[in-house]
């Protein structure tokens, strides 16, 4: 009866010193392990000052951003009223010209026909000292045509400059939009940078939201592929492609008619 | 036919330069609007527009939504549009057309272009 209840322990006592075995071996690794631990920690200690620069350098640049898309917003505004500055000057200098022009023209006219009253006075009259010494001191009618063709040529060479400078201003529109992109894409990075901020602190975003704002929403119609290009091809390849689809659209029209039929 | 036109753009640089340009080409009638909802105020206002040159990048209702906006109404389906924009890709010229602008012209031009566009269009027969 007693060996029969000696008979367990047995296996008991050599399940206790397989576990004791199992211990010392995981201490003896555990201590092989604490130096890589220690080198780990060690990592650590160092990169938490790291890790804080640049957290502070990416909050220091979003903090940056909202200012440089403000100063973005203020050239394309300056822009604007320069160029509507200089839009009111062209204006005033083209109504002047064609106003010169419409003179000059109503002047030509005049003398035209202060000429032919001339001639008829000279053949009325053809002995008359003073008729002949108005027409030595006349005008002469083909060196008139000659300076008014010149002015003329003059005028619409300076017309034509003012409208090319018109055109060029055109620079203002397709800058703005460029400008409004690279707005757009600020507010793409301080997006992103403040979810990196906010993995790193909360705090931080919090403080983030509140301080570095972009407000662009009035910025937001642009064409990111804008270009100040005055190729004419550029024209010539919308025209290309304007003709294609037309010709297509006739096509399909006539099919139309047909598989009505 | 005396054309009195409504010149839609986001930018009041452009919608000058355009009002210049027509000018220049003889033209004396305008109607001005900074986006599409505006534009569509001023066209359902006034029935004496007939030609409409609008920009496509706008905020609010672009240019291309009042487009398809002005198609949709059967009253204006002959009402000449020009589109004149930044635009210059395929495809976007393409979407364009299939939203049943007349003619496209791409920034920057010149009066000489406008004026070419401004009477093809004019001289198309309506469908």
């Amino acid at each position: 009866m007693e060996d029969v209840q000696k008979m367990p322990q047995i296996p008991n006592m050599q399940q206790l010193f397989e576990r004791l075995g199992d211990l010392k071996s995981f201490f003896v690794y555990g201590q092989k392990l604490i130096p890589t631990l220690q080198k780990i920690v060690d990592f650590m200690q160092a990169t938490i000052p790291l890790l804080e620069t640049v957290n502070k350098s990416i909050t220091e640049s979003t903090g940056k951003l909202p200012k440089a898309a403000v100063q973005i917003n203020s050239v394309t505004n300056a822009t604007e009223v320069a160029v509507t500055e200089i839009l009111d000057v062209v204006d005033g200098a083209t109504n002047d010209l064609m106003t010169i022009m419409k003179k000059l023209e109503s002047l030509r006219s005049r003398v035209q026909k202060q000429g032919e009253s001339i001639q008829r006075l000279v053949a009325k009259y053809p002995d008359d000292p003073d008729i002949k010494e108005l027409v030595q001191n006349g005008l002469n009618p083909e060196v008139l045509q000659q300076d008014y063709t010149e002015v003329m040529n003059l005028s619409e060479k300076i017309q034509g400059g003012l409208m090319n400078i018109t055109i060029s201003l055109q620079v203002q529109d397709i800058t703005s939009q460029q400008l409004a992109s690279a707005n757009h894409l600020m507010t793409s990075i301080q997006t992103k940078l403040s979810s990196l901020l906010f993995d790193i602190d909360t705090k931080e975003i919090m403080k983030h939201h509140i301080d570095t704002h972009i407000d662009i929403s009035k910025d937001l119609a642009f064409n990111p592929e804008a270009r100040y290009d005055k190729n004419h091809e550029n024209q010539a390849f919308v025209d290309t492609v304007v003709t294609d689809n037309q010709i297509q659209q006739s096509q399909k029209d006539i099919d139309e008619l047909f598989s009505k039929k | 036919m005396a054309l009195k036109f409504l010149v839609v753009d986001d930018s009041v640089t452009m919608r000058r330069i355009v009002l210049n340009s027509l000018k220049q080409i003889g033209h004396e009638e305008f109607v001005e609007a900074a986006d599409g909802r505006e534009a569509f105020t001023k066209l359902s206002a006034d029935d004496g527009i007939n030609f409409v040159i609008t920009d496509w990048n706008m905020p609010d209702v672009t240019g291309l939504d009042f487009v398809k906006q002005v198609r949709a109404n059967p009253k204006y389906a002959s009402l000449p549009i020009l589109m004149v924009t930044t635009r210059g890709m395929k495809e976007d010229i393409v979407e364009a057309l299939q939203a049943k602008v007349n003619n496209y012209i791409v920034k920057p031009f010149t009066p000489q272009v406008l004026r070419e566009k401004i009477e093809q269009i004019i001289a198309t027969p309506v469908a």
